[in-house]
């Protein structure tokens, strides 16, 4: 998966405007390809690319690795699972699969909010499980220059914060990466 | 209310549509036998295959509180026991005891929706237990070896049909075990959009009211749930595998272990034929070494010991699987010195738990928990620090349950039952603060209308009188956390049960049977001690499946 999409975003820039050698199936891939197309050419960059998935939460913007993100869907409904650990907000039905769902809200440490018509469920695939991730919004889907990344200032990291891999500064945005396997690691 | 009173109605044309042709069938069979035994035919398993069907009808029917109905199978449930066991009872007296009782049964399910006088039913489950006790007080005298050779020369039998019949040339294929478990996995799905479609058909047929087509539909609907529950059964059959399969290990097991440990072990299995899930058999064989190992090692005495005491030098180690009832049971016992049950005490009391030691069974019970092992001398072979209480888990995750018996001086006997498979369960669906749960039919003894005057507290715990029984009845919120207050309005319990223990389990409403296929739950969201998996239900929400077994595990209410 990771190569397939290096090889369509090269570092010379050389496939940004050139439609993919195959259509891609899944709307959140599409919708990655479609803002390549947009993209000005201005834009191109010339090192190397973090592809991201971004979600807001509350003011601050959070990415994932889109190479970990296997789809965006519409909240279902979300079966509660009696003595689940904390964090985990349920299960729900993912065509015929039942994929539990981690409430990121109150992983982050930010207080739970309600589902609304923009949440969304980030399918996420980490090892060999596939997890459901809630947000209140998926943002949009974008590159960023892998130079543009740094480590987040020490004063605002706090004990147990050691699932933020750093933060990508990129058109006076703020995204701040997430370490998937640290977040699910929900140990508590 | 009304939709309340509706569901139950609904309940009980379930309980007539699974229950009928099942008592049908029962009686059929008995006519059958009845002439066969009049033309001292006594030979056939046929009463042995009635037992699954007769259990079903008797667990429905006491699901459903029609007493008598219950009554009239647990009486023909007993007479087929006896008559399976002792082919020489196989008269005309048994024989007619059986059809009139099961033209009986038939009659009380058909009429289970109006009243049944349940004298009739009593009265049969008295000439039952007559003839039960006038049998074996006769049997009892020419009791002997006769008896238990016929029996076993009966097991053979069985087991040399099914071979011949597995290894017939040209009729047997070899299926990759994954493409069954494919088949399953599809077969389940096919099963959830069967529920999904029943349940619209019954939101048309409320909505649209009774027409000729809404009856069409009703039958089609029912010809489909029955051919679906035969791909089950045929396809659950395919993936059967004899016991044999695994016991076929322990021979050498047992006596490599009895050559290191130097004590004279004989190893004798029977009901190899038995077939169980090759899912279940698979984590089976684990377990049932470690009971072996502890068995050779611990509960066998030495040959100077075994001396003294009286007792062959060769111990024997028995281990037999049985058929009973839709589940299977197996049973290790060995001869040895059983349990000691002083230094169990002991033990309690250090890790400081609280038992009474006039109660063996919560005693001996104890040995099923982690960090509980009385064993002094450490050897090679068991103590390996892994105790009993892996085996129990290990039983648990099964949907199994294990049981210890233990005589002193005589022996200890683990009792493990099992179901026939894993992936699909029959179960009662229940809805508590607006999510619904499945809850294991297999596990469930009743379900009860609470009334205002039945339910009381003690110790600020809710109990009821059932059935003559004070039994806890929890409330679900309380139990699954769902956080609603509880505020007594629940209209139901259901009484879950495992061997002699019972308990309630308070709930707002009873939404009806269904085979669930189950799908385990990711182990992200934890380890749930009350949810032993997942399934889809027919509008494609998930449930949780309460798991019956540790609910009624907790020593400490809710």
């Amino acid at each position: 998966m990771h190569s397939r999409r290096g090889a369509h975003s090269g570092p010379a820039g050389a496939g940004v405007s050139a439609a993919p050698d195959k259509p891609r199936t899944g709307s959140l891939l599409h919708f990655a390809d479609e803002l390549d197309r947009q993209r000005p050419a201005t834009e191109a960059p010339t090192g190397a690319e973090l592809h991201l998935v971004t979600f807001a939460l509350d003011r601050e913007e959070f990415g994932l690795p889109i190479a970990q993100v296997r789809e965006v869907i519409r909240v279902g409904e979300i079966t509660r699972v009696p003595q689940a650990r904390p964090h985990v907000r349920g299960v729900t039905n993912l065509r015929g699969r039942v994929l539990a769902v981690v409430e990121i809200r109150t992983r982050l440490g930010l207080t739970v909010a309600t589902t609304t018509p923009r949440s969304r469920i980030i399918v996420v695939g980490v090892h060999d499980r596939t997890l459901g991730i809630l947000v209140d919004a998926v943002s949009q889907v974008v590159k960023v220059p892998a130079d543009t990344v740094v480590p987040p200032p020490e004063e605002v990291l706090s004990p147990g914060t050691d699932y933020i891999s750093g933060v990508a500064r990129w058109n006076s945005r703020l995204i701040v990466l997430l370490d998937l396997e640290k977040v699910l690691s929900l140990q508590d | 209310m009304a939709a309340d009173e509706n569901a139950f109605s609904e309940l009980i044309q379930d309980y007539i549509v699974e229950c009928l042709p099942l008592a049908e069938q029962v009686g059929d069979a008995f006519v059958a036998l009845e002439r066969r035994w009049k033309e001292g035919d006594p030979g056939d398993n046929t009463l042995a295959a009635l037992a699954g069907p007769l259990h079903t009808v008797k667990g429905n029917s006491a699901m459903m509180g029609i007493a008598p109905a219950q009554t009239v199978a647990h009486a023909l449930e007993d007479i087929c026991a006896l008559l399976t066991a002792e082919p020489r009872l196989r008269g005309d007296e048994g024989a007619a005891l059986l059809v009139s009782g099961s033209g009986m049964l038939i009659d009380l399910v058909r009429r289970a929706a109006g009243g049944a006088q349940p004298e009739a039913a009593a009265e049969f489950a008295e000439q039952a237990r007559a003839f039960i006790t006038s049998a074996q007080t006769g049997a009892a005298a020419s009791e002997s070896a006769g008896e238990s050779t016929e029996r076993r020369a009966g097991d053979r039998r069985i087991t040399s049909r099914r071979e011949e019949a597995a290894s017939e040339p040209g009729s047997v294929v070899r299926v990759d075990f994954r493409r069954l478990d494919a088949l399953l996995e599809v077969l389940g799905e096919g099963m959830i959009e069967q529920s999904a479609v029943i349940e619209l058909y019954r939101r048309l047929a409320r909505k649209v009211g009774p027409s000729d087509e809404v009856a069409d539909l009703d039958r089609a609907l029912l010809a489909l749930q029955k051919t679906i529950k035969r791909m089950e059964g045929i396809l659950m059959e395919t993936r059967l595998l004899p016991a044999s399969s695994v016991f076929n290990r322990f021979p050498r097991l047992v006596r490599d272990l009895a050559h290191a440990a130097k004590k004279p072990v004989r190893l004798v299995t029977s009901g190899g034929a038995t077939p169980l899930d090759k899912a279940i058999l698979d984590r089976l064989g684990e377990p049932l070494i470690h009971l072996l190992t502890n068995a050779v090692v611990h509960g066998i005495e030495s040959p100077e010991e075994r001396a003294r005491a009286g007792k062959p030098a060769e111990a024997t180690l028995d281990l037999r699987a049985t058929s009973e009832s839709g589940r299977v049971v197996i049973r290790l016992s060995d001869d040895g010195r059983g349990l000691d049950d002083a230094s169990i005490l002991a033990k309690a009391e250090a890790l400081g738990l609280e038992v009474r030691a006039s109660d063996p069974e919560q005693l001996r019970a104890l040995i099923f928990l982690p960090g509980f092992s009385t064993v002094k001398e450490v050897s090679s072979l068991a103590g390996r620090g892994v105790g009993l209480d892996v085996v129990a888990t290990s039983i648990r995750e099964l949907g199994g349950t294990i049981e210890v018996s233990s005589r002193p001086g005589q022996g200890v006997s683990f009792t493990l039952s099992l179901p026939l498979t894993l992936a699909i369960l029959r179960s009662l669906i229940v809805e508590v603060d607006r999510e619904r749960y499945a809850v294991p039919l297999s596990h469930v003894t009743a379900t009860v209308r609470t009334e205002p005057d039945t339910m009381h507290q003690i110790n600020q715990k809710g109990v009821a009188l059932w059935r003559g029984d004070l039994i806890h009845v929890a409330d679900a919120g309380e139990l699954l956390g769902t956080g609603a207050p509880p505020n007594g309005s629940r209209r139901f319990y259901v009484v879950i049960g495992t061997g002699a223990r019972r308990r309630g389990i308070l709930v707002d409403r009873l939404i009806g049977h269904q085979d669930i296929v189950v799908k385990s739950l990711d182990p992200t969201v934890g380890r749930p001690e009350v949810v032993s998996g997942t399934t889809i239900l027919g509008d494609g929400k998930v449930a949780c499946i309460l798991d019956v077994v540790r609910i009624l595990d907790q020593r400490v209410p809710v």
